[in-house]
């Protein structure tokens, strides 16, 4: 499966992730602290270059993982202009814009994998609990692995409805991909045990 | 322990797809995706809490950067975006929907499910999608619900086809659904 | 191998079946429903028996996990129900792990299980962008990168077409391991050393491959003249 990671190198791609993560964090922090539509430029200006030193094709797709976010801009716009507080308006889509594509920019930069061993590492605490990290990034493998897997025959599903149906399929195809999702479930944890389960110390 | 691990992985897979398959209009004009009709199911199913830690899971991998959000959506910036409340709220209302299915065991399955599925689907998914919007864009509470209010109808057309799918279910398969196994 | 066993589940599934084999090459022959599959799932040791015991090379593979992964290794019928991890590597290594190697000893291990089959640029590809007949390869390699004495192989070629399923008999043909072949497919088992033949949950008969399996196909010819649905159970 395709993961949001850029193809576009870029040097930020070689930070570690972990401080990625905590500057990320510590920033949006800031950004909801602070209230001022001069610090929100500013913010903007700074993520707008991050965005530019790589180049072009990465600029495009730092803009592109912004599109949903436009629905709410155009919301809040309109809505300010309406209550006349026009000020307060564009500092609130400033600072979605920011906080938004600053995120996007570590989640652009930073292998999946990378990410994941942070996770782990803060997952750690909680194998008092009985929480194990293998398992959880075990359970994140079976995921990616299983996501396409599902989508495939979902599609089938959809088509063996279409080929006897003029209608397009609806939710009705959601009733057999649930029975799929736990046949499957039957049939990959008896293959699992068959290679020797989760408690082997995985 | 496999197959709960399993199960899990499964149901976030099935989250995901749910995501992708084409939009279904249910009235003319209001285009929806499955993906929380996914979550829902989660707790009918799964049951409180294997259906949290299911949606738990999917939510983690979208955090981690797969574009498995409805729309190919992904990343860390959904967690500051207007809907990180919804995203937030996926797992409370998975827990409470299965909960009330787990606890509902006087009323017919498919009725118990579409109440779960209202009062976690839609209350407590809400309570904190709507605290969310309110944050990250600067408004009052009331003013916040404003802009949720669009989605009820969906949600609650959701909550209906969750009760069906779980009775249904239940009749295709009745050792799967561990909201109502002998715990 | 030496097993005997007594099996039965909910409705009799299997019924007072013995076994004792020592051979290298056993096909497993029978209708749907004959009760293959369970037979195949007692062996590998993820059910137990209702009444008697199973014993594969001495070992319980219900009781004794540990020992059975160092004897049975099962390739499913379906790479989608096996295949746990998105890259082939992992999944090749996951069993070398499970039978407690390192982490860079299972990479090391899983990479020169690739490379003996001439597939060393697999290990980071995706299972996703594979094709089935390639899926199925994996299954095989993750299996044999464990080692196990016996191999049982549930419908192994089902969905495959011609060239793939040559390619993949011929992978089998080379194994040193024991290997039990399920099939309801004839023609797969003809050179085997030992044939089964399941009906019902009981064995029909056993012994030759030439001559239970001309008895087989006779039987099968004959009831698919009548009605092959009628007593169809699942």
């Amino acid at each position: 499966m395709l993961s949001l990671t850029s193809p576009v190198r870029t040097p930020y791609h070689r930070l570690p992730a972990g401080p990625k993560l905590l500057v990320l964090s510590l920033v949006t922090f800031l950004l909801f602290a602070v209230e001022t539509w001069v610090f929100m430029l500013a913010a903007l200006a700074v993520v707008a270059l991050l965005f530019a030193i790589p180049g072009r094709p990465f600029w495009t797709e730092g803009l592109r993982l912004l599109r949903p976010v436009s629905f709410f801009v155009a919301i809040v716009l309109v809505w300010h202009i309406a209550t006349g507080d026009v000020g307060a308006g564009v500092t609130i889509c400033l600072r979605l814009v920011v906080a938004i594509s600053l995120a996007n920019l570590v989640t652009l930069t930073t292998r999946m994998e990378d990410m994941l061993d942070v996770v782990r590492k803060l997952f750690a605490p909680l194998r008092r609990f009985g929480l194990s990290p293998d398992i959880l990034a075990f359970s994140v493998a079976l995921v990616v692995r299983f996501a396409p897997v599902l989508l495939e025959k979902g599609s089938r599903l959809a088509e063996a409805w279409r080929a006897r149906s003029a209608r397009r399929a609806r939710w009705n195809i959601i009733l057999p991909l649930t029975l799929i999702a736990l046949d499957d479930a039957d049939h990959v944890s008896e293959a699992l045990r068959a290679r020797g389960g989760l408690d082997t110390g995985y | 322990m496999e197959k709960n691990v399993v199960l899990i992985a499964l149901f976030a897979a099935l989250i995901a797809v749910l995501g992708m398959i084409p939009k279904i209009d249910l009235i003319s004009g209001v285009p929806i995706t499955a993906q929380s009709l996914g979550v829902m199911l989660c707790g009918t199913v799964l049951g409180a809490r294997r259906g949290a830690l299911a949606v738990l899971l999917f939510l983690l991998l979208v955090a981690l950067g797969l574009p498995l959000l409805a729309g190919g959506r992904g990343g860390l910036g959904l967690f500051v975006s207007p809907s990180a409340g919804f995203l937030i709220g996926f797992p409370l209302a998975a827990f409470v929907t299965g909960l009330v299915v787990e606890k509902a065991v006087g009323l017919p399955l498919a009725a118990a499910a579409f109440l779960g599925a209202v009062l976690g689907g839609i209350v407590a998914l809400y309570i904190p999608g709507i605290i969310g919007m309110a944050i990250t864009l600067d408004k009052s509470l009331p003013e916040a619900a404003m802009l949720a209010l669009p989605f009820l109808p969906g949600d609650l057309i959701k909550a209906g086809i969750a009760g069906v799918l779980t009775s249904a279910l239940a009749k295709a398969r009745p050792e799967a659904l561990l909201s109502r196994a002998a715990h | 191998m030496a097993g005997v066993c007594y099996g039965k589940a909910g409705v009799d599934i299997l019924k007072d079946i013995a076994l004792d084999l020592s051979v290298r090459r056993v096909g497993i022959v029978g209708r749907n429903g004959s009760g293959k599959s369970t037979l195949v799932r007692l062996l590998c040791g993820l059910i137990a028996p209702d009444r008697g015991h199973v014993r594969v090379d001495g070992v319980d593979c219900f009781a004794d996990r540990r020992a059975a992964l160092r004897t049975v290794g099962i390739l499913f019928q379906n790479p989608d129900h096996q295949i746990i991890f998105p890259t082939v590597g992992e999944e090749v290594a996951f069993g070398l792990r499970q039978l407690g190697h390192s982490k860079s000893e299972a990479q090391q291990l899983a990479r020169a299980t690739l490379d003996r089959f001439g597939r060393a640029d697999w290990y980071d590809r995706s299972v996703q962008a594979l094709s089935q007949g390639q899926r199925h390869l994996v299954c095989l390699m993750s299996v044999l990168a464990m080692q196990p004495k016996v191999i049982i192989l549930d419908e192994p070629f089902s969905g495959l077409d011609i060239p793939t399923t040559r390619a993949l008999r011929r992978e089998l043909d080379g194994i040193e391991a024991t290997l039990v072949h399920v099939t309801h497919d004839p023609v797969s088992l003809a050179d085997y050393d030992h044939v089964i033949w399941l009906s019902e949950g009981r064995i029909e008969e056993q012994g030759s491959a030439e001559s239970v399996l001309a008895r087989f196909v006779e039987r099968m010819e004959r009831e698919g003249e009548q009605d092959a649905f009628a007593d169809f159970s699942g």
